[in-house]
């Protein structure tokens, strides 16, 4: 079973997108900020990693540079949630190496699409 | 060598001097008669040499001044003395054919033998006469031209004291020549501005400018008014002799001027506080927009994600009004999340902070992608038939593109009824990229047509068809910002076509 970790600071969106991935066949982690997820991150080493990129505490863009420069953490597929997509910043951290995006609202469909295609690749 | 004065004593000398005289001298004996004519003489009055020697003196008078001469004549031989003749008075004399023309006699005497013979001098003044009349008509034109003249004028002499006023300055002041000649008129200036005015005027007078100045002047009625005074040097053969000047009233015409320079101040005080305001609500929006595009999408999310696992808990395959609710859920997200979208597009547009983004892409997959994309507005039966020509590859800002076709393909679905068929024409050439959707919908009124690309705008006849009225104002604005331009042709009732042509920057 793969799992997959949940970065999300909104307690709802966090439940429901989790119930969803389980729903589909993940073994799911969460937290509800950044610090917390990076541990996480470090120690359970999932197979895909689901990042909001505004939150309180350190940002989405920290959350993945800091895993980027971590050798435990470094290769696992990073994918943002954005709410504002800005896409200068999104563009941006795409250069950096991130798997991809994903923008709120999003349809469940194209959200289990793209961690199945991710996973696979994995 | 020492000269030796003339001796007048000869006869010869006389005669010289008598015959080629430029004056016409005359001796009258004391009958009257004429004893001697000069040839000057007798060229002036016309008459043959030797013709005038012992007539009467009178022939050369006008005839009604005759018989009164003759006791002038005897008055003078009763006491002759040199002297000029008729002073004070104009003398005519008369030509043998009768032409009387105006003379300047001056009487001499002498005693030749116990007879006294009086000497007349005679000169012709005719041109003298005429040069003084002609001098007095002009004076007298000019004189009426400034009295009868709009503008008021006054001249001043070198000692810079005023020697004229015209009719027009003194019925505007009120007062009497007297009162304005020299420095008079100053007294009129309001003292306030009297200073300055010197200072033009005799600045002006000593390095021999014109001048032009303004200041108030006490009129008849009792009020100050502006005035416009253009002073000019006058000169006489190169010889400074002085001002001349005219003066307008430009009182109406300063206030009026001043109070439309308090309103445009006033205009362009409200303008910058408006401007400002404007400023401020454009920025309001801009952070209501980019805070309302971020805050709503979460609990959108939430709706969008709770709904699905509704979907999956309950398999409302079972209850098709379940499934009919949830789908209806569903799309009123997509909406609202298609509204986000556009007003975030918008402001962005709006605020300069869109930029181009090429890439080289297959028009056929692409095409095939959009029509996919479109699927949601899809009515039943609705067929969308596409053509393309010439290259395959394009190279564009691919996201703008997709968002102009989408909204253009998903326009045609929804304004079209089902069963119909929308027909997409793309052809790709090394300049440009065109293509045309076509449809044959409800068209867009005539009469509105101009109104196509403005914010918010929504034709009549699109009735209870959902719709922001800011797609096609975005698909505008994108078509231009990649230089490109949009155009519509469109029936009511029969359908519309969109034509879209962007340049291909494949050769740039």
């Amino acid at each position: 079973m793969k799992t997959v970790l949940i970065i999300e600071d909104n307690l709802d969106i966090r439940e429901n997108t989790g119930e969803i991935l389980e729903l589909t066949g993940f073994r799911v982690l969460s937290s509800e900020d950044g610090r917390h997820g990076i541990t996480l991150a470090v120690d359970e080493k999932p197979d895909v990693i689901l990042c909001d990129i505004m939150m309180p505490g350190i940002d989405g863009y920290q959350v993945f540079k800091e895993l980027k420069a971590n050798q435990a953490t470094s290769s696992i597929p990073f994918i943002y949630v954005t709410a504002s997509g800005e896409r200068n910043e999104i563009k941006q951290a795409m250069e950096m190496g991130a798997y991809g995006y994903i923008r709120k609202p999003f349809d469940v469909d194209e959200l289990v699409r793209l961690i199945s295609t991710c996973v696979e690749e994995g | 060598m020492e000269q030796k004065p003339i001796s007048l004593e000869s006869e010869a000398g006389f005669r010289v001097l008598f015959e080629c005289a430029t004056i016409s001298i005359l001796v009258i004996n004391e009958q009257g008669s004429i004893e001697l004519a000069n040839p000057c003489a007798e060229a002036l009055f016309a008459y043959q040499p030797a013709e005038l020697i012992g007539q009467p003196m009178e022939v050369l008078l006008p005839e009604n001044l005759r018989s009164r001469h003759v006791q002038h004549r005897r008055g003078y031989f009763a006491k002759p003395k040199t002297r000029p003749m008729g002073l004070g008075m104009e003398l005519y004399a008369r030509k043998k054919n009768g032409e009387v023309f105006p003379v300047a006699i001056s009487l001499g005497h002498y005693q030749l033998d116990g007879e006294v013979l009086a000497v007349a001098f005679v000169t012709d003044i005719t041109d003298h006469i005429n040069a003084k009349k002609l001098l007095a008509e002009r004076e007298a034109w000019f004189r009426n031209m400034a009295d009868n003249s709009p503008v008021m004028i006054w001249v001043s002499g070198l000692d810079k004291n005023c020697t004229y006023f015209n009719n027009t300055w003194l019925n505007y002041t009120g007062r009497r020549i007297e009162e304005e000649l020299g420095t008079g008129w100053a007294t009129g200036i309001l003292p306030e501005d009297l200073e300055q005015c010197m200072l033009t005027y005799n600045n002006a007078f000593d390095t021999q400018q014109s001048f032009v100045m303004e200041y108030r002047l006490l009129r008849h009625d009792g009020q100050y008014r502006w005035i416009l005074n253009v002073g000019k040097p006058t000169y006489i053969d190169d010889a400074f002799t002085g001002f001349i000047g005219s003066c307008s009233d430009v009182h109406d015409q300063r206030m009026m001027k001043e109070e439309l320079e308090r309103q445009v101040h006033a205009r362009t005080t409200e303008l910058h506080r408006a401007l400002d305001r404007e400023k401020e609500m454009n920025e309001l929006k801009s952070r209501f927009v980019s805070m309302a595009s971020h805050e709503f999408r979460t609990p959108l999310s939430i709706v969008l994600s709770s709904t699905s696992l509704i979907e999956q808990y309950i398999m409302p395959q079972h209850d098709e009004r379940i499934q009919k609710h949830l789908t209806r859920i569903k799309s009123s997200v997509s909406n609202l999340t298609n509204i986000l979208n556009d007003f975030l597009s918008l402001d962005k547009l709006e605020q300069g902070n869109v930029a181009l983004e090429h890439d080289t892409f297959g028009i056929h997959e692409f095409m095939n992608g959009i029509v996919e994309d479109a699927q949601g507005t899809r009515k039943n039966g609705q067929q969308v038939l596409m053509e393309h020509k010439g290259y395959t590859d394009v190279t564009i800002d691919q996201k703008k593109l997709r968002y102009i076709m989408v909204n253009l393909i998903s326009n045609s679905m929804k304004y079209s009824p089902e069963e119909s068929v929308i027909s997409v024409t793309s052809v790709v050439t090394g300049e440009d990229l065109t293509i045309a959707v076509a449809d044959h919908g409800i068209g867009i009124p005539e009469e509105e047509q101009k109104y196509l690309y403005n914010k918010f705008f929504r034709a009549r006849n699109t009735g209870n068809i959902q719709g922001t009225g800011l797609g096609l104002t975005i698909v505008k604005r994108y078509v231009e910002l990649m230089g490109g331009d949009v155009s519509c042709i469109s029936k009511q009732g029969e359908g519309t076509t969109f034509t879209i042509k962007i340049p291909n920057a494949t050769h740039p």
